[in-house]
């Protein structure tokens, strides 16, 4: 049997050469770096230099000093925030567009996500041009003779409504994925049964889409508390984050060590949403019937 | 009708854009009635019955359910149940949340609620499969499930938009006679939406023949099949045969007809004038077959006598249709017991059937076939 006839009829055969691309790319780019990062969490640095002495003094300053604790717990604050307000955003744009949106719904969609197609610096620059205090909003509220609204100039405000902007295409695109697959005569049913639209959107929607806008959820949650650019861009002086910290020891300072261990515990608290999210989806009560009996 | 009417419908008209779905309805179904809205697909059934749901707001006309004008109400604010066609159970949900959705809607206390549950899980047979999902359940559990949903409040009226169409023939036979049990037991009024004959007539008491948005006749379930009033109903009712043919006499209500060169005898209807064209429908089960050698003695009330050889014979179990050619090529199918004896393939036999069997009506102008 030749090498050819062997991949088309030993089916163990065809599922190796099938697996090993996906195998090698997670190996070679998700976990090669994160266990170097995990090893050098563990190491000292001293004068640019790494030094192998294996002690916990990291993960002591990221978690014990209150100075890198604030930054965790406002990156924690600006994420939850920022998907909050995407999710209200998202869910009668993405709902408008799957019910009503006809042959254009695919249109629709995409352009929503048209600011993908330029670079991250390019975007936020361009809020910044909104926002600013020579930005469109304020410029023009000044020319007319009116005060400026602070809160858009280099503030927290300013960040989460850049972060907004970022990353609601990825909350819209899952959140309509998943309304595109739900049967919308389901409502007519709950109608017909008695239940007010409020209600029938409670009970049967919302449960039945709640997968997919918990991924949305994800996506939008885990990309904002890793943020630096955009609140360096927009957030001021105050506005430093976690991601702005972190950025910091690999820079400036020269703590790689100490830089590894914030992106541990980055990585740590992300999974620990991840699961958090995943409690509240019962397979059996998403109407997923891959879930077996 | 001695009972009062729980379903009025006066005039109603529904159009979308150009089409107009359901052109001025009007029709009255009485408490306790299984009455079944008959029509091929486009005819404006479903329509209609999403006008009785308040899924549909007609463009003119009224519906009362009870007594109570409903027009302009929205589905929740009305007293009925309704049964889909592809079942539309909530996948989210057990069975028992399923079934009691539209108590929960009412407000009713969770111990109302199960003693409910247990009622209509007993009353169609679904006892111990509460706690399944509806993707663990065969296609005929999910239906008594949807049945279930529509029942367990005990609506004023229970609209089904053919319910039964996504079952294999052998259980729909099964449930054609579960759901006739549940509307004679309950004693809500049933509006039954189908394109199956054999459903609406094996159910209902009443049959409303729709066509293009139109009803072509209403009445008990028997007059319609036996006295069709339009060429419509004559021809989508039965799977009659189909003969077109011109009046050469018309004396004393009887028609004689030429058709291919046969002549036939039929009665007439009002109108009809020699030099007429006319199109007669002769159920396939009304035509008596026998061996063209056995001297057959003709009965009174066999008017018309053919001539012909069996070309094939399709078996369906309890009776087989025979094609028989007549005349110059043309056929009639006959729906007799199978394996009649002296009658196979290649047979000539002898067709006769009376003067009344047939129903005759003038073919449209322009209608050449």
């Amino acid at each position: 049997m030749t090498a050819w006839q062997r991949l088309r009829f030993d089916p163990r055969a065809r599922f190796a050469v099938l697996t090993v691309p996906g195998a090698l790319f997670i190996i070679l780019f998700l976990l090669l770096p994160l266990i170097s990062i995990i090893v050098v969490s563990f190491w000292r640095t001293e004068s640019y230099e790494l030094i192998p002495d294996w002690n916990l003094d990291n993960y002591a300053t990221v978690l014990g000093n209150w100075v890198y604790m604030k930054f965790l717990v406002r990156s924690l604050v600006m994420a939850s925030a920022v998907s909050l307000i995407c999710l209200v955003y998202v869910w009668p744009c993405a709902y408008l567009i799957a019910k009503h949106g006809g042959r254009y719904r695919l249109v629709l969609v995409l352009l929503t996500a048209a600011p993908f197609l330029t670079g991250i610096l390019l975007r936020v620059t361009a809020m910044q041009q909104i926002l600013g205090p020579i930005g469109l909003i304020n410029m023009g509220l000044t020319s007319f003779g009116f005060a400026p609204i602070e809160v858009f100039m280099y503030t927290n405000v300013a960040s989460a409504i850049g972060l907004v902007y970022l990353w609601i295409p990825f909350m819209l695109l899952a959140v309509y994925l998943s309304l595109l697959n739900f049967n919308f005569e389901l409502l007519e049913v709950a109608k017909v049964c008695g239940a007010r639209p409020w209600r029938a959107f409670l009970e049967v929607t919302w449960p039945l889409n709640w997968m997919g806008t918990s991924i949305g959820i994800v996506l939008v949650f885990i990309p904002t508390f890793a943020a630096s650019v955009t609140p360096r861009f927009l957030g001021g002086p105050n506005g430093a984050l976690f991601g702005n910290r972190l950025e910091h020891q690999f820079g400036a300072t020269g703590t790689w060590a100490l830089g590894s261990a914030m992106g541990v515990v980055m990585f740590a608290a992300c999974l620990i949403v991840i699961g958090l999210v995943w409690r509240t989806i019962n397979l059996r009560r998403v109407g997923f019937t891959g879930a077996g009996s | 009708m001695s009972e009062p009417a729980v379903l009025q419908i006066e005039e109603v008209e529904k159009r979308f854009g150009a089409v107009e779905a359901v052109k001025g309805i009007s029709l009255e179904i009485a408490k306790g009635e299984f009455f079944a809205l008959l029509g091929p697909s486009g005819s404006g059934k479903t329509t209609l019955l999403r006008i009785l749901s308040g899924l549909e707001t007609p463009n003119r006309g009224r519906v009362s359910i009870g007594g109570v004008e409903v027009t302009g109400l929205p589905p929740y604010l009305r007293r009925i149940g309704m049964v889909f066609q592809d079942f539309l159970l909530f996948p989210h949900r057990t069975v028992a949340e399923n079934i009691i959705f539209p108590l929960r809607m009412q407000g009713m206390t969770p111990a109302q609620q199960k003693e409910q549950l247990d009622w209509i899980l007993d009353f169609v047979h679904m006892v111990g499969l509460d706690e399944r999902f509806p993707h663990q359940l065969s296609g005929g559990q999910k239906q008594r499930v949807a049945l279930a949903r529509g029942l367990v409040s005990r609506p004023e009226l229970l609209l089904l938009d053919e319910p039964l169409a996504n079952l294999d023939r052998e259980l729909r036979k099964e449930m054609e006679v579960e759901v006739r049990r549940f509307q004679e037991e309950l004693g809500i009024p049933f509006v039954y939406v189908t394109h199956n004959q054999e459903e609406a007539l094996t159910m209902s008491d009443r049959v409303a023949v729709l066509y293009r948005g139109q009803i072509e006749q209403v009445g008990p379930k028997l007059e319609v099949y036996n006295q069709p009033a339009t060429r419509f109903v004559a021809s989508f009712v039965g799977a009659p045969n189909k003969m077109t043919g011109r009046v050469t006499a018309c004396e004393a209500g009887r028609l004689e007809i030429d058709w291919d060169g046969l002549s036939l005898i039929a009665q007439a209807k009002e109108g009809m004038a020699s030099g007429d064209l006319v199109e007669i429908y002769l159920k396939s089960e009304r035509i008596a077959l026998s061996v063209s050698q056995d001297s057959p003695q003709w009965e009174g009330g066999s008017e018309n006598r053919l001539e012909g050889s069996v070309r094939d014979i399709i078996f369906k179990g309890q009776f087989a249709d025979y094609l028989v050619r007549v005349g110059a090529g043309a056929e009639l199918v006959v729906s007799a017991p199978p394996a009649l004896p002296g009658i196979a393939r290649g047979a000539s036999v002898q067709l006769s059937w009376s003067d009344q069997a047939a129903d005759v009506f003038k073919a449209p102008p322009g209608d050449g076939s």
